[in-house]
């Protein structure tokens, strides 16, 4: 039962992410997107951790998809006529990057994993216990990246 | 579902990526083909915290996503600057960096 | 008698060096003359000097003086000399003294050319001086070629000084490859004596042909060689179609190259190598039978020719003839005695015909006229180099011609003997027609404006006018000076010569006075005339070869350069640069390629690390 969701969401991902790296139209490939994010998050249901799910569905899908689709009208969608360039050695290297990955996969241990990660309260106690200093500098990466978009679009529009 | 498989996949979803990064012109269109290979790691992170009962790696996850968002932010404005000008969200025409 | 030997290198050297080292000095014209005269002066005296004791009753020993300049161990070396004899000390006071005068003379005859213009052609006089001195004082055979070749070129550079015309760089062209056929020949013909003999020296080839040491096959071909350049450069038949063209040079020109010292050194060789010539009866024997063909195919051409400087070429060609003839017939001491006294009539006939030309602007003889009247010492100088030509007496050429024609008898060649007499009279008619026609005849009235040319033309004229007339006395100086036997010829030739000279001189009179000399092709004789107003049609076999080369080999081997090793050489260029600009796109500055490269590191890291 586990497996079979597995195997069809790993489907979906991956035929979504082909989506979104070969559509035509930016809107299309921003939906495809959405899509596989979603089925990450489906992904990571199965794999024990409810909080990651929802919090991928929801910055994830909900925010950055939005953005994107946000920044699509205002820059407008048109897409060239070509959509690619050099697709031939692109499609090869990212083979070659594919085996190349593939081929250190086999340390792992191939059983069912543990998991025991569903637990939120133990998520939240971390952050705030033994990752506290990261959580904090995160904070600030945030404000930083808030204030530099800010002045990056702001600039143009008041020259 | 092992683990094994899982990261196969994982690595699928990031080649992918990885091919409409250096293959498509759209500036947004390469940004979202980053965010494909932020997400096959994260889905890679968290496949090894599932199969070890690693806690850490959940929290991993979580930094990664918070810092997609920073970035897709940042990325986004900027094509947005270049968009201001015709032509400029097709990554060929940016080629200030030669030399 | 070295140092004298070399000053008359030395002058014309000094003054080419002068000229063409120093370019505001052969800019500003007039001083760069007066350096190449200087030059030329200088070698004059010094000849003269070097000279004077082989006149004398009791001549020195030739004298040779060597320095051996490749000693090639086992091979023999090639020494570099000078020879001075009797022969070269001689030659070279006529053509130093020809060359002073001729350059004298342009001073004035070329005062019209630019300062520019003209020091480039005394620089090209003082180098043809410096190559033709060289040629006569050679004391082997690969001097003489080289100092040939660089006479050759001088030529060609002076034929051609009016270079925007293009008839004279046509005419300088075959100027120039006709005497090349000829010296292929004469290059073969060193390499085969020097293979034979293992020598150039004229001195050592004598003594080793006389003791039989050279094989009479390679000999033969050998002298066959030596023979051709002379062909070639002495315009015997059929190498001769390049003098008439080479008129396109300026008058000076003329008289010092296609009259008096270029075209003799074809001569002037034969004469030098005439020991070996005795031992090859055959070729001896071919050299009088083309020279007769040659004197008697120059003056029919010169009998229906319009042209005055035209005339004078075909009457070189003729009397290159005699010379050729009287060598071949073992007369050495006759040719070069006709050689001399051609070198001051011929030379003195072009300098009146270059003042005849300058006056009346036309080269044509039936627009000159009454030129007696307005030009009374150019016609006085013309009509002595008229006499000396036709051979009549007291002047130089009767008695040359007749030392020729007994040369030619004595040597067994009677049916040639009677050609040669005929010719003689074909010279009297056609120069008394030019003479009569330009002179005396009524012409076209320009001879109104005409006039005697300045002293600097008419004072190198009247010097050569004495020895045109007079050097007739000097025949037995001249059999000393060659160290051959005072021969007396028998009375018959010079009765006969007389006769000829005269009858050619009286049928031209009265054909003048019939008013027949305006020779047309009408009548029965019509084809003939034609023939030879088209100059026997020999022009044109050289102008189909030259077209054939050109067309074929020339292209050909352009087209190699310009293909093949300018090809490969373009190739290389173009694959460096094509490589290059592929190389280049590496560093274009687009994020995508650099991402490329990247992923290309991250799999060869990962096969190395994993060895996937």
């Amino acid at each position: 039962m586990r497996d079979a969701a597995f195997w069809s969401l790993s489907v979906l991902l991956l035929g979504a992410a082909a989506a979104v790296v070969t559509a035509r139209s930016l809107i299309r490939a921003a939906f495809a997107l959405a899509g596989s994010l979603l089925a990450t998050a489906a992904l990571y249901l199965l794999l024990t951790s409810p909080l990651l799910a929802a919090v991928q569905v929801l910055l994830y899908t909900g925010g950055v998809l939005t953005l994107v689709v946000f920044a699509l009208v205002v820059a407008g969608a048109n897409e060239p006529a070509a959509r690619f360039r050099k697709p031939l050695p692109a499609g090869m290297l990212a083979l070659a990057v594919f085996a190349a990955l593939a081929s250190a996969i086999g340390t792992l241990p191939a059983g069912p994993g543990v998991g025991g990660l569903e637990s939120g309260r133990d998520v939240g106690l971390a952050l705030f216990g033994d990752y506290l200093v990261p959580f904090e500098l995160l904070s600030v990466l945030l404000l930083a990246a808030v204030f530099g978009a800010l002045l990056l679009a702001r600039r143009e529009r008041a020259s | 579902m092992t683990a094994p498989a899982l990261l196969l996949v994982a690595s699928a979803l990031f080649s992918i990526g990885l091919f409409g990064v250096l293959a498509r012109r759209h500036a947004i269109a390469v940004l979202l083909s980053i965010e494909l290979m932020f997400n096959a790691v994260n889905l890679a992170v968290v496949t090894v915290a599932w199969s070890r009962g690693w806690l850490a790696g959940v929290v991993l996850a979580l930094f990664g996503i918070a810092i997609t968002v920073a970035e897709i932010a940042v990325g986004l404005a900027l094509v947005l600057l270049a968009s201001r000008m015709p032509g400029r969200v097709l990554l060929d025409e940016l080629s200030e960096l030669d030399g | 008698m070295l140092p004298l030997a070399l000053t008359v290198l030395a002058g014309p050297l000094g003054a080419l060096a002068l000229i063409g080292l120093v370019p505001p000095l052969r800019r500003s014209g007039r001083p760069a003359a007066f350096v190449a005269i200087a030059g030329t002066a200088v070698a004059l005296m010094a000849a003269a000097a070097l000279a004077a004791p082989f006149v004398t009753a009791a001549p020195p020993a030739p004298a040779a003086f060597e320095l051996v300049w490749m000693p090639l161990g086992t091979v023999p070396a090639i020494p570099f000399g000078l020879l001075v004899d009797g022969l070269s000390a001689s030659m070279a006071v006529l053509v130093a003294l020809v060359a002073l005068l001729v350059q004298v003379y342009s001073l004035a005859y070329m005062a019209g050319e630019p300062p520019s213009s003209l020091g480039r052609y005394f620089a090209y006089h003082a180098l043809f001086a410096f190559a033709m001195l060289g040629l006569v004082l050679a004391h082997n055979l690969l001097q003489t070629y080289v100092c040939w070749e660089l006479v050759g070129l001088g030529s060609y550079l002076l034929i051609g000084f009016w270079f925007d015309r293009p008839a004279a760089g046509r005419a300088a062209l075959k100027a120039f490859w006709t005497t090349r056929l000829g010296d292929v020949g004469f290059a073969l013909g060193i390499v085969v004596l020097w293979s034979a003999a293992g020598t150039f020296t004229f001195a050592e080839l004598f003594a080793k042909a006389s003791s039989g040491a050279i094989a009479g096959g390679a000999l033969t071909l050998g002298m066959l060689g030596i023979y051709a350049g002379a062909m070639g450069k002495s315009a015997q038949a059929p190498l001769h179609v390049w003098l008439p063209d080479a008129m396109e040079g300026p008058t000076p020109v003329s008289a010092l190259i296609h009259a008096a010292t270029m075209v003799a050194a074809g001569v002037y060789l034969m004469i030098r190598v005439a020991p070996l010539l005795a031992l090859t009866p055959a070729v001896a024997e071919a050299v009088f039978v083309i020279g007769v063909a040659t004197a008697l195919l120059g003056a029919s051409m010169a009998l229906v020719e319009r042209d005055l400087k035209r005339i004078l070429a075909h009457s070189t060609v003729s009397q290159l003839g005699f010379m050729m003839a009287a060598v071949g017939s073992g007369g050495a001491a006759a040719a070069y005695f006709h050689l001399l006294t051609h070198g001051f009539f011929k030379a003195l006939l072009f300098l009146a015909a270059g003042s005849l030309i300058h006056a009346f602007h036309t080269n044509d003889i039936f627009s000159m006229g009454r030129a007696v009247r307005a030009m009374p010492v150019t016609s006085a100088c013309f009509a002595a180099g008229a006499l000396a030509l036709a051979g009549i007496l007291p002047a130089s050429g009767f008695f040359s011609k007749d030392e020729v024609l007994a040369a030619v008898l004595a040597g067994g060649h009677p049916v040639g003997f009677a050609i040669l007499v005929g010719t003689a009279a074909l010279t009297a008619f056609y120069i008394g027609r030019a003479l009569l026609i330009a002179l005396v005849g009524a012409g076209s009235g320009a001879s109104r404006e005409a006039h005697d040319p300045p002293p600097a033309m008419t004072a190198p004229m009247l010097v050569l006018a004495v020895p045109a007339l007079a050097f007739g006395i000097a025949g037995p100086t001249v059999s000393r000076l060659v160290a051959a036997p005072e021969e007396h010829a028998p009375v018959v030739v010079p009765i006969l010569g007389t006769l000829a000279a005269l009858g050619g001189a009286a049928a031209a009179w009265v054909a003048f006075r019939r008013g027949a000399l305006e020779i047309r092709a009408r009548g029965p004789l019509a084809p003939l005339i034609r023939a030879l107003e088209r100059r026997w049609y020999l022009d044109a076999p050289f102008e189909w070869g030259y077209r054939v080369l050109h067309a074929g080999v020339f292209r050909g081997i352009a087209w190699l350069d310009r293909y093949v090793v300018d090809g490969a050489v373009n190739a290389l260029a173009w694959g460096t640069w094509g490589a290059a600009g592929r190389l280049r796109a590496i560093q274009n500055g687009r994020v995508q390629d650099a991402l490329y490269a990247v992923a290309a590191g991250l799999v060869l890291l990962a096969w190395l690390a994993w060895g996937a």
